[in-house]
């Protein structure tokens, strides 16, 4: 057995309203790749935040080499040899890559950088891990996965000994995955100790000599990676111990609502761009579209909603072609929308709680007549909703920043559903809301698909997945790996499409 | 987006003037004294209240158009330009139309102005929309394109053909009535005032203002549920360069009667300042471009009767601003431990 | 034809190249100081300001002390203290940095002023014979014309400012200190975790921006004049601040920018001389700055379309 660098014990970190971690407990050996795995929001990055020195917790304790701490500063961490290789890179797009590399680390001669020892140093650690780059070249004109590289050669630059790696595959092509593993092996082979977060079973099969599985923020157990098998981990990963519940409420299927047929639409990562999506959904069904954030789901409902291009292929609603409107016209022809962030989209935090009720429907009458908006009636309107969708706290004049997170949730359901549209479009509708606004906010989409209104249903949570829809569709790398019907779907079937191990690596 | 604090206001007010007395005392002379000239100068007699009448409507228009901007999230620094387009526009539209009722004549002068000018301010306003270029700069270049083009105009095709560059006189027929003779206020007050509670009203009580409202506070919102955040950030810089238009045609058509090159001394930036102070608020504006005019017409009287340069009164001005504008002199502490709570839960 | 080859020659002759140096330095000067900053991502709206309170302080000193260099001095030091009030204000103050460089250009216009008169007891300008200017330089070139037209009688700090773009160049991107402060402008984040101290930066960088500032406005009233004149920038701190929007914060860009308004401006003067009209030649470097603007603007949207393009 070789030595251990790091064991942290007992970690707790809390965000206002959010335990991100809970009794936090990670080792790791020298010489070993150590995968860290989970859903999103499992305290995977959080723990190793901390690590970093990035978040300081509330409790436990940190020990590298022998040392014990408290905790720990990004400037001691660099000290004692850990990098960490953040899933958003920290790097500065419009200087060259050998700048962003010795940045703050600099070989000077006199006040000048020395290009060349920094030049040499960089061809050290390229040539030895195979990790290609070009030292000239800006850091916006390579692809992601140079970046990546040169975030790599950025930690071994200053001593890093323990690499800790965020999600590294999630903006990768599966080309530069296996790259990216390449590069790691013969890390290892170098002596360094690695630390891999991720979500993707398959790859993490592939590489790790332990793996460790949290839940919730919570350590569920540390395997190795020779005596487990995909759908172990899958189960480990999303089994549940709260379940809300339920299954699906019969439905009085109709005509179909809502078809999208073969749309591409740009993304913001290479992984989430969409190619090739299709499906459709009928009247009185939910169609439940699940997958790890960050595999097009976001893209894939901005475009049906007219808030992103569809660069080919048509959307279908209420029989016409849809695709490139206006978003104000696609909600004329029967789209209601629950957006996934409702801090940025969903709701306008600086207004109050009426102006935000009333967005869709104060341009027409009777709320405004003659363009002139009638405020009496807009209270009124807006009293309605949150007397029915049990709004608290019950007044129209709050600005909407002042709600909880639940209340604000609601607030943008009570306009979405209040509508009464022919297609729902609700994305994560529940995420960071406390248990009693996500039975409020489940048993609207019931009732609205009891109404009879399409409803599809864009959620990383699979037990909500589970519970609510009649069909469901698995999204991973902005495709639609497999449908299948809710009756036949458990987890670990689900788990297995969503982390690509129905498909390829 | 802020809400004001007229008490935070009102107390860098008082500093200020405090400081003031100060300066003033150090120079050898009678704070008091000083300040009991400085508010006869501005409040008695027709001369002193038509005075400030006459400072505070360029002023407070041009604060208008800034705050306009500002609600469709756009920094009009360009309104100096858009000022002086509308007032060559009212001035040729007021010599150049003859024979005309006053009724139709004065009108027409302002919807010239405010179509210069409005298209004028769609360009920055435009070129931020669809390409994200930034507007405190392309605003403050097309300043000196705007004065410069004005420029050419009135020593060219606009001539009078006087010993100074101006326009010709405009006909009595485009003359805003002149108010509290002796002084040079006008009835433009009065459109001002009414382009204020106008506005005031459009924003707060029509769709229109709900869309530029809301387009400004948060554009992503706007664009979901429905209104196209790029259009209505264009109108709302029209509406902005309209209404700095507007404050050229008044002084052209209330004060000198003609365009004069080079007439206005930062007018705008002036106006730009009272709204950024009172953080953009419509219902602030008027109190602060009151203020101002107050203290600079009242400096006059102070001067004459008391010897205290003017020019003090123009500092104390500057140091109000800069105080005001240093939020976080006073609440230091508790802003800080406020925003790194909110950056941890985000 | 005759007529218009006389125009022209009259207008295009040696003796523009020095005078579009001579309209171009102080408009340097500015420019620099706002390359500086903005590398640290603070546009400096007041190095208007900050130039009348130096041209001030040397006039003033330079009168009394009878000394150039201590003009120049007494300027560097009056733009120091006012570039360390704006930082105070926008970094520990919190203040909006666009409010606080007008409510400076503001301030300076109305002390100056009022400076002006209890200090030399009158309004408007100030000149007179105990004002010891900058000296000047020249060369014997042997009575040649030319070389005599074109590089002699330069007021000191012409060409230092021209040494000084590329002085501030190597700096800027040939020194670890310039490239930690280019990596606090463009990514403040990736600074603070390669362990740069962006706070203490900002403030640095507004400090020396005080020294460009107090030597343009040193310049201005002791080089490129000899008097004190209420005002006297006449916008020159913002012509800095757009053509170092021209050159996009590089200091030999923002030259360049400085040059094509120098050009403009000494251009506009002779046609104006002339009875012809100059306002559209004027008009040129700030149409310019806006196309440029707009088409980097443009560029970069298309690269981040073709980048976020699903086909």
């Amino acid at each position: 057995m070789s030595r251990i660098l790091i064991e942290m014990k007992g970690i707790c970190k809390e965000f206002p309203g959010v335990k991100a971690v809970q009794d936090g407990l990670f080792s790791l050996e020298e010489g070993e790749i150590h995968s860290l795995i989970g859903e999103n929001g499992a305290g995977k990055s959080t723990l190793m935040k901390v690590l970093y020195g990035m978040y300081v917790p509330e409790e436990g304790s940190i020990a590298v080499k022998g040392e014990t701490y408290p905790s720990l500063t990004p400037k001691q961490a660099i000290g004692l040899g850990i990098g960490m290789v953040h899933q958003e890179f920290m790097l500065v797009r419009e200087m060259t890559v050998l700048e962003n590399i010795i940045l703050g680390f600099e070989p000077r001669r006199g006040g000048r950088i020395d290009r060349r020892a920094a030049l040499e140093k960089i061809e050290y650690y390229a040539d030895t891990y195979g990790l290609r780059v070009h030292p000239d070249k800006k850091v916006e004109e390579i692809s992601v996965g140079e970046a990546q590289r040169v975030e790599i050669i950025k930690t071994l630059y200053r001593g890093a000994e323990i690499l800790v790696l965020d999600e590294p595959t999630a903006v990768l092509t599966p080309q530069e995955a296996e790259q990216l593993f390449c590069i790691l092996r013969s890390m290892k082979e170098g002596g360094k100790s690695i630390v891999f977060i991720s979500h993707k079973l398959q790859e993490v099969l592939a590489i790790s000599d332990r793996i460790t599985v949290m839940r919730g923020g919570k350590h569920i157990a540390t395997v190795a990676g020779s005596s487990t098998s995909a759908p172990e981990l899958a189960r480990l990963m999303v089994g549940r111990e709260v379940f809300l519940g339920g299954s699906p409420v019969p439905a009085a299927k109709g005509d179909v609502a809502l078809s999208v047929e073969n749309i591409f639409v740009p993304g913001e990562k290479e992984l989430s761009k969409l190619r090739g999506v299709s499906f459709s959904v009928r009247k009185g069904e939910i169609l439940g579209i699940a997958g790890v954030n960050g595999n097009g789901q976001s893209e894939l409902a901005e475009a049906i909603a007219g808030l992103r291009q569809v660069q080919r292929g048509r959307v279908v609603l209420g029989g016409a072609e849809v695709q490139n409107m206006p978003p104000r016209r696609i909600r004329e022809h029967g789209l209601s929308h629950i957006p996934e962030d409702r801090n940025q989209r969903g709701l306008d935090r600086f207004s109050d709680v009426k102006e935000n009720l009333a967005a869709c429907s104060v341009s027409e009458p009777p709320l405004s007549s003659l363009g002139v908006i009638r405020w009496g009636k807009v209270r009124e309107f807006a009293e309605g909703l949150i007397r029915s969708y049990d709004i608290r706290p019950a007044g129209a004049d709050i600005e909407a920043s002042g709600l909880s997170g639940g209340n604000a949730q609601k607030v943008v359901v009570a306009r979405e559903v209040s509508r009464k549209a022919e297609v729902l479009l609700a994305s994560q509708p529940t995420r960071g809301v406390d248990i009693g606004s996500i039975e409020t906010i489940r048993n609207e989409l019931n009732r609205a698909k009891e109404a009879g209104a399409a409803v599809v249903l864009i959620s990383s949570d699979l037990e909500e997945i589970l519970s609510l829809s009649d069909r469901i569709a698995v999204m991973f790398e902005g495709r639609i790996t497999g449908e299948v019907d809710s009756s036949e779907a458990d987890e670990e079937k689900l788990g297995l499409l969503m982390t690509g191990g129905g498909t390829h690596v | 987006m802020y809400k004001t604090s007229w008490g935070s206001t009102l107390m860098t007010i008082i500093l200020s003037l405090a400081l003031g007395a100060g300066a003033i005392l150090l120079l050898g002379y009678d704070p008091i004294e000083a300040y009991y000239q400085l508010f006869r100068g501005a409040f008695v007699g027709k001369f002193n209240i038509g005075g400030v009448m006459e400072r505070f409507v360029p002023l407070m228009l041009t604060a208008l158009a800034f705050a306009v901007s500002a609600k469709v999230a756009v920094f009009n620094v360009g309104v100096e330009g858009e000022l002086y387009l509308g007032a060559i526009a009212a001035a040729w539209a007021g010599y150049a139309f003859t024979g005309l009722h006053p009724l139709v004549h004065i009108p027409l002068c302002f919807a010239v102005a405010m179509v210069a000018s409005g298209a004028w301010g769609a360009i920055p306003g435009a070129l931020k929309a669809y390409w994200k270029v930034n507007e405190v700069c392309v605003t403050i270049l097309m300043n000196y394109v705007a004065i410069y083009f004005t420029s050419y105009l009135v020593g060219n095709p606009f001539s009078a053909r006087a010993s100074i560059p101006r326009t010709p006189t405009i006909e009595e027929s485009a003359r805003l009535l002149r108010i509290l003779r002796p002084s040079r206020a006008n009835i433009g007050l009065f459109v001002a005032l009414g382009v204020l509670v106008l506005v005031w009203w459009m924003l707060y009580h029509t769709n229109w203002g709900y869309k530029l409202r809301h387009v400004g506070q948060n554009p992503f919102f706007s664009e979901y549920v429905g209104i196209p955040p790029k259009k209505v950030m264009i109108w709302g810089m029209i509406l902005s360069g309209a209404i700095g238009g507007l404050a050229g045609a008044i002084e052209v058509m209330g004060i000198h009667g003609h365009f004069l090159d080079n007439f206005s001394p930062g007018i705008a930036f002036d106006g730009m300042l009272a709204s950024l102070i009172a953080k953009n608020d419509i219902r602030m504006v008027p109190v602060l471009s009151l203020f101002l005019a107050v203290l600079k017409t009242g400096a006059l009287g102070m001067e004459r009767f008391t010897g205290v340069p003017k020019t003090l009164i123009d500092t104390i001005i500057a140091v109000f601003i800069l105080l005001a504008a240093m939020e976080g002199l006073f609440a230091y502490s508790r802003r800080r431990s406020a925003r790194s709570s909110g950056e941890e839960a985000a | 034809m005759d007529g218009l080859n006389e125009i022209l020659s009259l207008v295009f002759n040696a003796t523009l190249v020095r005078s579009t140096i001579r309209a171009a330095t102080p408009i340097l000067y500015a420019t620099l100081a706002c390359v500086l900053t903005q590398q640290a991502n603070i546009l400096n709206i007041g190095i208007e300001g900050i130039m009348i309170f130096a041209a001030f302080a040397a006039v003033t000193t330079s009168y009394f002390a009878g000394s150039w260099v201590l003009g120049l001095l007494a300027a560097i030091i009056t733009g120091v203290v006012v570039a360390a009030f704006m930082a105070f204000a926008h970094l520990k103050a919190k203040a909006d940095i666009f409010v606080v460089g007008m409510g400076v250009n503001m301030l300076a216009i109305a002390m100056t002023r009022f400076l002006l008169q209890r200090t030399f007891g009158v309004s408007g300008s100030f000149h007179h014979n105990d004002i010891v200017p900058m000296p000047r330089l020249n060369f014997d070139f042997g009575g040649n014309a030319l070389l005599d037209t074109l590089f002699n009688d330069y007021s000191l700090f012409e060409p230092v400012g021209i040494v000084l773009v590329f002085v501030l160049a190597f700096i800027l991107y040939k020194t670890v200190w310039g490239l930690r402060l280019r990596s606090v402008g463009l990514n403040p984040l990736a600074a603070e975790t390669a362990g740069i101290n962006v706070t203490f930066r900002k403030f640095e960088v507004m400090l020396y921006s005080g020294v460009l500032g107090g030597i343009a406005g040193a310049h201005l009233s002791l080089g490129y004049s000899r008097m004190f004149v209420e005002n006297m920038t006449n916008g020159r701190g913002f012509m800095g601040v757009a053509a170092m929007f021209f050159g996009g914060a590089n200091p030999f860009w923002g030259w360049i920018g400085c040059l094509i308004f120098g050009f403009a401006d000494s251009l506009g003067s002779r046609l104006q001389s002339l009875g012809l009209p100059s306002q559209f030649i004027l008009m040129i470097p700030y149409v310019v700055t806006v196309v440029v603007l707009t088409l980097a603007m443009m560029r970069k949207k298309r690269a981040e379309t073709a980048r976020k393009s699903a086909i």
